[in-house]
């Protein structure tokens, strides 16, 4: 029995269609999952973070109260009492101060991770309140406009190198297609539908000023973005970011070429235009995802919501959801255009490859993801270190900074990999 | 065979849809549904070019036109009075008509001229088979670029992407060469705008930025003083 469904597995996956097709839904299960997970992550991280700059405790408690339940929850009775005396060790030892420490005989501790998900029971279960005068197609279809177009274009980005398996390789990125960043630029590029939707269906003032505003914002950036990308793909020659990501493996990261090829002098020239390109990247991602200090299209101050005034219950939490994986893809293109994305560095991972496949895929992957929580760090701390820009200065600092740089940036990347060989 | 099958009900989906939204750009009165029936339509005009292969151009026609331009309308549009728009007269409806009219007769006038239309063949195949008349590789390897075998089914081309990859790159090492997966579209693309028509190119966007400069000039108020 056992050996038929085994030999009728091994029989689906020699077929080479087959076998593309698993891996295919394997991995986009594992990237949305990824996705969703680290959209409530960001959440948390955004919360902890902030309460950790300005000083206060930010939330760190709804944890598991086990002070509910009679049998273990009374003072006198604690949980973890109970368990030192069931070992018999003294109360006064190291464990039980470590745990007392991490508040293990209150709780079960969560460090406040539960708090997201609460937040999001609470939305759905909130009275969901569309207003009369709304246009209601527009209105009902701008919220999945938001959310829909991160999740995407997460499909191009790389979390690991390939793994070969008996029956064929598997190469570790959703869709392997050839014209990677500008894939993300076009379909995130769509979640201005969305957001222009939801402002002018909202059929009021505030939110349509909001719409207005953003849609503005988003075009005027995603110029400056697209030309800012350009002169690091000169430098590798490719638009596949599997390729670029193996490159930066191989011969240093496009921010730290200390290996390989990168020790070579053009390498060395090129940061300059390289940093230069990361910093106006960085910033475009920024204005992108809407962030702070580029929160025009929902400040609150001149604005009473923006454009998702008039929204209640899971429609509002949508756009935010849609902000935070706007967020998280940023990060992930940033970390795999600039950062190394999957590469451990060091010729690491070469060595781990000749070692064992998954092993390699594993660390790389983890690596990914270590590199994705700093930059979203990164993205909160500059949330809550600058003060938002006034709107006209947004605009001036897009079109007559940003644009010109890139291009001026451009010419540079061509001048040195003309005269310095 | 089966695949083919698939490739050709696939193309034959999005085209069908492609032209249900063009239709419904110009029979709809809210012009806000207009637009977004318009963006539709690129979108599955780009699902064609996705399909063929050429995935360079389907991006540039999501990103130029459904990510920008016409989010400009849309910007433009909203400024309208919608209710107003919705009750206008037969007037705008007759100039809607006849206009439509004339681009279909120039799109078919089009379609009829390309090489082999009237021959009843494809009219892409038979510019791929013409691929060396096109100039698009000029390595002695260009021969094995042309196609091989037609992708979505039977009626569309499909390019080797293996011997394209290498004559458009001639000093790739073989083994880059082999892994490089999809054809080197954006390659082929850029040497032939930036060789072949590289005049042509240029003087459009001479062309194209006299036309921003004029439109800002236009715009701009003249102060009195």
């Amino acid at each position: 029995m056992m050996d038929a469904i085994l030999n009728w597995c091994d029989n689906l996956l020699e077929n080479d269609i087959w076998f593309y097709l698993i891996t295919t839904v394997i991995k986009l299960v594992l990237m949305f999952a990824v996705i969703l997970a680290f959209v409530v992550l960001s959440v948390w991280i955004e919360r902890r973070v902030a309460g950790w700059i300005q000083d206060r405790p930010g939330p760190n408690r709804a944890g598991i109260p086990l002070t509910l339940f009679k049998r273990y929850g009374s003072k006198e009775k604690q949980p973890l009492k109970n368990v030192l005396h069931y070992f018999g060790i003294p109360e006064t030892c190291w464990i039980a101060k470590l745990c007392t420490w991490l508040k293990l005989d209150r709780d079960i501790p969560t460090f406040g991770l539960m708090q997201p998900c609460l937040d999001g029971g609470k939305l759905f279960l909130k009275q969901e309140n569309t207003p009369s005068y709304v246009r209601k197609i527009y209105f009902i279809i701008a919220p999945m406009l938001v959310l829909g177009p991160p999740m995407v274009a997460a499909a191009v980005v790389p979390f690991a190198s390939s793994a070969s398996t008996c029956w064929g390789d598997i190469n570790m990125v959703v869709a392997n297609i050839g014209i990677g960043p500008l894939w993300i630029f076009a379909i995130s590029g769509l979640s201005v539908y969305g957001i222009t939707m939801a402002g002018w269906s909202s059929n009021s003032k505030f939110p349509f000023l909001g719409g207005l505003r953003a849609t503005a914002q988003l075009i005027s950036y995603e110029v400056a973005m697209g030309l800012s990308i350009i002169p690091l793909l000169m430098m590798f020659g490719t638009l596949n970011m599997q390729d670029i990501v193996s490159n930066q493996a191989a011969n240093g990261w496009t921010l730290l070429p200390l290996w390989g090829e990168g020790l070579s002098l053009q390498r060395w020239a090129l940061m300059v235009p390289m940093v230069l390109s990361f910093i106006i990247f960085v910033t475009c991602v920024f204005a992108e995802a809407n962030r702070t200090p580029f929160d025009m299209a929902e400040c609150e101050t001149d604005l009473v919501g923006g454009y998702h005034t008039e929204y209640s219950s899971m429609k509002f939490a949508s756009f935010f959801m849609g902000e935070y994986a706007a967020m998280v893809i940023g990060s992930a293109l940033v970390v795999t255009l600039f950062l190394g994305g999957w590469s451990i560095g060091f010729g690491a991972d070469e060595a781990l490859h000749a070692w064992c496949d998954w092993v390699a895929v594993i660390c790389q992957f983890l690596m990914f993801i270590i590199k994705l929580l700093a930059f979203i760090f990164f993205f909160v701390w500059v949330r809550w270190t600058l003060p938002r820009f006034r709107w006209d200065q947004v605009m001036k600092l897009g079109w007559l900074v940003f644009l010109e740089l890139a291009v001026a940036n451009i010419f540079l990347t061509a001048a040195i990999l003309y005269f310095i060989k | 065979m089966f695949e083919s099958a698939i490739c050709q009900i696939i193309f034959y989906v999005f085209a069908a849809l492609a032209a249900l939204c063009a239709i419904g750009v110009v029979a709809f009165r809210n012009p806000v549904a207009s637009a977004m029936n318009m963006a539709l339509s690129f979108g599955f005009t780009a699902a064609i070019l996705f399909g063929m292969g050429a995935q360079f151009l389907g991006i540039v026609q999501l990103i130029v036109y459904a990510g920008a331009i016409l989010v400009l309308f849309l910007f433009v549009v909203m400024m309208l009075d919608v209710k107003a728009e919705e009750h206008s007269g037969l007037m705008p409806m007759v100039v809607g008509v006849v206009v439509a009219s004339i681009f279909a007769g120039i799109v078919t006038h089009v379609a009829l001229h390309l090489p082999g239309a009237q021959d009843g063949a494809c009219p892409v195949i038979t510019a791929c088979e013409n691929i060396d008349a096109l100039a698009v590789t000029d390595t002695p390897k260009a021969e094995t670029a042309a196609p091989q075998q037609t992708g979505f089914g039977g009626s569309l081309p499909q390019l080797d992407s293996k011997a394209a990859n290498q004559a458009a790159n001639p000093g790739m090492r073989p083994e880059a060469a082999a892994a490089a997966t999809g054809y080197p579209d954006v390659k082929l693309l850029g040497k032939t705008l930036f060789t072949q028509y590289n005049i042509a190119f240029v003087i459009l966007s001479f062309a194209l930025l006299s036309g921003t400069v004029g439109a800002v000039a236009l715009a701009r108020k003249i102060r009195k003083d």
